[in-house]
């Protein structure tokens, strides 16, 4: 059941001020100053567990504002630590959520931005990195004087130590500085990051890895803090370094304030995972900041799919989304118009062509950029956006061929200037089917990573995957094929380009495709024939069929008629024959190897591509062995028992042949 | 039931029963007596509870759709479930299932929600759905068998910030076979394309 339907809440203090009379959150912490600054640090370290599971889907209200003292900001005046310490974090979540909710992509972020009735901003906080600074400096002097006492002596400068213990000062002294550091680093990234047009990336990559320095000194100043903690939780649960439990935290005095929020209490995350969470986040944000704004737009989506790999979350993803599209640009920088011409492999010229400005290339130009930020949502999300967008993409060819034709039909006499526009108009056109069949084939695939096809969906989802691939692979190879020829006519006089198909090599990325279709038509024709054989167990549904499973797998691509005329029984038709023996003679897997094999001196630069392509190898090869010995035994031996695994490729599956 | 305990399971309440499947007595929901009945078990398989009111709204609304086993007069299994419009289908929803350890395996679950999908199913429902945890290997591999598919993945959708599967059953329909065009829509883009 979906646990927002129920309901049910305890509260312990009617409301804050209740809280605070009740002594919740005194301020000092401790009349003793030692122990001041270790609820201080408690504090802190409680603060960056909250903050982290925050990020990782729970509401504000409920982490990190679960603490007393954020909430009334003037009341931390007094003790300047803790004050600059609450006025960073305060600055800090409110930068996080205008990252987040720029970003909007409606996933899981509606929660995580929920922040109604919280005090997010306080008197001054946006001064806080100067209050910051001028604690760390106070804090630097004191770790001075206590690292040269004779200094001190003499000195009359008179820094008063920290606390009260002179053989812990030095270790106090170093572990509140990391915690502050990494607070005001990790501020700096978050505003370098939000520069217009990735102008603040290098810059935030020194912050990073001053951050990640930070959490190595926070990491490590556990040893010591826990040492001298009484009263601690030696689990690791924790959320302090010390394994005390902070003072002044209530999660649930905001249950008010949050309503739509499960009103069920959440589990933080400890503070060692906490920690990890964060150096997870910055790796993503480096990877992020280290990207070079490629102006090809086949070159972003493969960043940005090769980055959704590591799975970064939310924040990650938010600030991914805000380098790629601002004000409408690429970067905030590069035109869609001029993005997409680049794409379809117009030359240089083609950009300046008046009628780039239509309605259709402007549509275009949006529902690139809806594709843009579809891909740097969570994968679950993204997938479901992905099948509604296709009906977008199907529909704007639609209307672009209607008036393709139109055009054509009405120039007569197609003057020079016009023809060249009706040659642009013409690629980009090509240029638009190749990204529907690559998003429908993204949605295929992304069903995988989600686990979402049980074996016995196996054999109709390469089907599909294998029709949509074909078709993909058809209108990359029309459109090199155009440029081919565009380039031709160029160099040669007109009548030349009869003989293109002659000495056109196939373009590489063709070949890659057509690899991977023989894998998916190999693996189809497997899974028919171990069907039609009786080989792999099925259990009919006592409800449904087949033809409704299909229907639902698919119903987002069969709407958009991606591809044309295709249908269940196209499916039934194509596999209901298969055997085994016929396999064996006619083995798709054989081919995807030798193609596999061949293409690999042309990605010899490009790693991704070769570990694609010994994966191909690896599965095509298991597969085809698999298949020899089925045949060989298979009629023979009934305890046969087979099954497919995903242990050298994610989406292509292998053979596992077992007796029972 | 989805938040489950992780705790430790006693041995005495794991240990298998021995009987046999015609001893197990299946009974609609019939009043206000079931209620403990059906809380008390949903209850053991939750981290916390459900309050009474979300209960109630199901029994209450569709007593129908909701199932109790019961052996030798002891409750060992239970399914509540409701339906109603959704977007222009109707739509059956299966809220919680349970049978307990000693009685697992011996195809209780199946018959209980294959009971409630019958009553759908007559009563003019065009699918049936329910949100299970992508790691509750069990419910997965039985609705899986009933011919449900994983329609989509909920991101974090428990509060332990476990992802779920929305499962989906889809009934056939009158009018659909599997050799004329697949939706009225895909018929009219397809006049369209013909027609350029
Ligand atoms: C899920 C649950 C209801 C199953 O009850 P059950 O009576 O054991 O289920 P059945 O005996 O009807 O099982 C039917 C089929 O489901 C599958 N199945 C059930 N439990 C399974 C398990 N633990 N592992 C693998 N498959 C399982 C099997 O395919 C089984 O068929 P088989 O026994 O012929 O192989 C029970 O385990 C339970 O109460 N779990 C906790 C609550 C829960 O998760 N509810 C579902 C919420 S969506």
């Amino acid at each position: 059941m979906d646990p927002k339907m129920d309901s049910g809440m305890i509260c312990k203090y009617y409301s804050v001020d209740e809280a605070i009379e009740n002594g919740a959150a005194p301020i000092p912490l401790s009349f003793d100053r030692t122990v001041d600054v270790q609820c201080t640090i408690d504090i802190m370290d409680h603060l960056l567990s909250c903050e982290a599971t925050w990020h990782r889907g729970h509401s504000l209200a409920q982490t990190v504002f679960s603490c007393i003292y954020l909430l009334r900001p003037d009341r931390t005046s007094s003790h300047a630590l803790l004050h600059s310490y609450c006025s960073v974090i305060r600055a800090t979540c409110k930068a996080v959520i205008a990252v987040v909710s720029d970003a909007r992509t409606h996933e899981e972020e509606d929660l995580f931005i929920m922040a109604y009735g919280l005090p997010l901003t306080g008197d001054g906080d946006d001064k806080c990195l100067s209050m910051l600074n001028a604690v760390e400096e106070t804090i630097c002097r004191q770790l001075r004087a206590c690292k040269s006492p004779l200094l001190k002596n003499r000195a009359p400068e008179d820094v008063e130590p920290l606390q009260n213990s002179f053989d812990l000062e030095e270790h106090y002294c170093r572990a509140l500085l990391c915690r502050l550091r990494f607070r005001k680093h990790f501020y700096h990234v978050l505003t370098c990051m939000r520069r217009p047009q990735g102008r603040g990336l290098e810059l935030a990559r020194k912050h990073i890895a001053s951050c990640l320095l930070e959490l190595d000194l926070i990491r490590n100043s556990s040893t010591f803090l826990s040492n001298n903690s009484f009263g601690k939780d030696d689990s690791e649960d924790t959320t302090t370094a010390s394994g005390r439990q902070p003072l002044g935290f209530d999660s649930s005095l905001n249950c008010r304030l949050s309503a739509p929020t499960p009103p069920r209490a959440i589990k933080l995350l400890s503070w060692k995972k906490a920690l990890d969470y964060f150096v997870k986040l910055l790796r993503d944000l480096d990877n992020i900041c280290s990207y070079s704004l490629d102006t090809f737009l086949e070159g972003v989506f493969r960043f940005v799919v090769q980055f959704q790999k590591s799975q970064p979350d939310l924040v990650a993803r938010s600030l991914l989304q805000f380098l790629l599209v601002q004000d409408g640009k690429l970067y905030g920088r590069d035109p869609l118009y001029a993005v997409i011409t680049k794409a379809a492999g117009l030359p240089e010229s083609a950009k300046n062509h008046e009628n780039l400005k239509n309605q259709y290339i402007v549509q275009l130009g949006q529902l690139v950029i809806n594709l843009l930020r579809v891909l740097c949502t969570n994968s679950a999300w993204q997938r479901r956006k992905l099948g509604k967008i296709l009906q977008d993409w199907r529909v704007i060819y639609m209307q672009m061929e209607m008036a393709f034709k139109k055009d054509i039909a009405e120039i007569v006499s197609i003057s020079n200037g016009e023809n060249a526009w009706m040659k642009i108009f013409q690629h980009i056109l090509i240029w638009v089917e190749e990204q529907t069949y690559w998003i429908s084939s993204r949605f295929l695939v992304l069903g995988f990573e989600l686990e979402l096809y049980s074996p016995s969906d196996y054999c109709m989802v390469y089907w599909y995957l294998s029709v949509v691939l074909i078709k993909l692979v058809e209108k990359i190879h029309l459109r090199a094929l155009m440029n081919n020829e565009t380039g031709k006519r160029k160099g040669k006089k007109k009548g030349a380009s009869k003989d293109i198909g002659k000495d056109f090599r196939i373009p590489p990325a063709v070949s890659f495709l057509q690899c991977q279709v023989c894998l998916a038509e190999g693996l189809v024709m497997m899974l028919a024939a171990l069907r039609n054989e009786h080989m792999i167990a099925q259990s009919p549904s006592p409800f449904n069929s087949e033809y409704e499973r299909f229907f639902q797998h698919f119903e987002l691509l069969q709407k958009a008629c991606i591809p044309d005329n295709i249908t269940y029984d196209s499916y039934e038709q194509s596999t209901r024959l298969a055997r085994i023996s016929n396999l064996v003679t006619y083995n798709c897997f054989k081919d995807a190897q030798k193609i596999a094999k061949e293409l690999k001196s042309s990605f010899s630069n490009d790693p991704e591509k070769l570990v694609e392509l010994r994966r191909i190898e690896q599965v095509a090869e298991h597969n085809s062995v698999a298949l020899n010995l089925i045949h060989k035994v298979g009629g023979l031996d009934p305890s046969l028992k087979i099954s497919f695994e995903f242990n050298h490729h994610p989406y292509f599956g292998t053979a596992l042949v077992k007796r029972s | 039931m989805e938040s489950k305990l992780d705790g430790v399971v006693e041995e005495e309440e794991t240990r298998k029963v021995q009987f046999d499947a015609s001893e197990i007595e299946y009974v609609s929901y019939g009043g206000e007596h079931h209620l403990p009945l059906i809380m008390n078990l949903v209850d053991q398989e939750l981290s916390e509870p459900y309050s009474i009111f979300t209960y109630r709204y199901f029994v209450y609304l569709w007593p129908q759709l909701s199932f109790l086993a019961f052996h030798r007069g002891k409750c060992v299994g239970t399914v509540v479930c409701k339906m109603g419009e959704h977007r222009g289908t109707f739509r059956g929803y299966i809220a919680m299932l349970v049978v307990i350890k000693p009685y697992r395996g011996e195809g209780i679950a199946s018959e209980l929600v294959t009971r409630s999908i019958k009553v759908m199913m007559e009563s003019g429902c065009d699918e049936v759905t329910l949100e299970a945890e992508v790691t509750n290997k069990g419910a997965l591999a039985l609705y899986g068998r009933l011919g449900f598919i994983r329609a989509k993945r909920l991101f974090h959708y428990y509060l332990n910030g476990v992802d779920a599967f929305r499962l989906k059953l889809l009934f056939p329909r009158m009018e659909s076979h599997p050799s004329l065009p697949l939706m009225a829509n895909a018929a009219d883009n397809q006049r369209d394309n013909d027609g350029l």
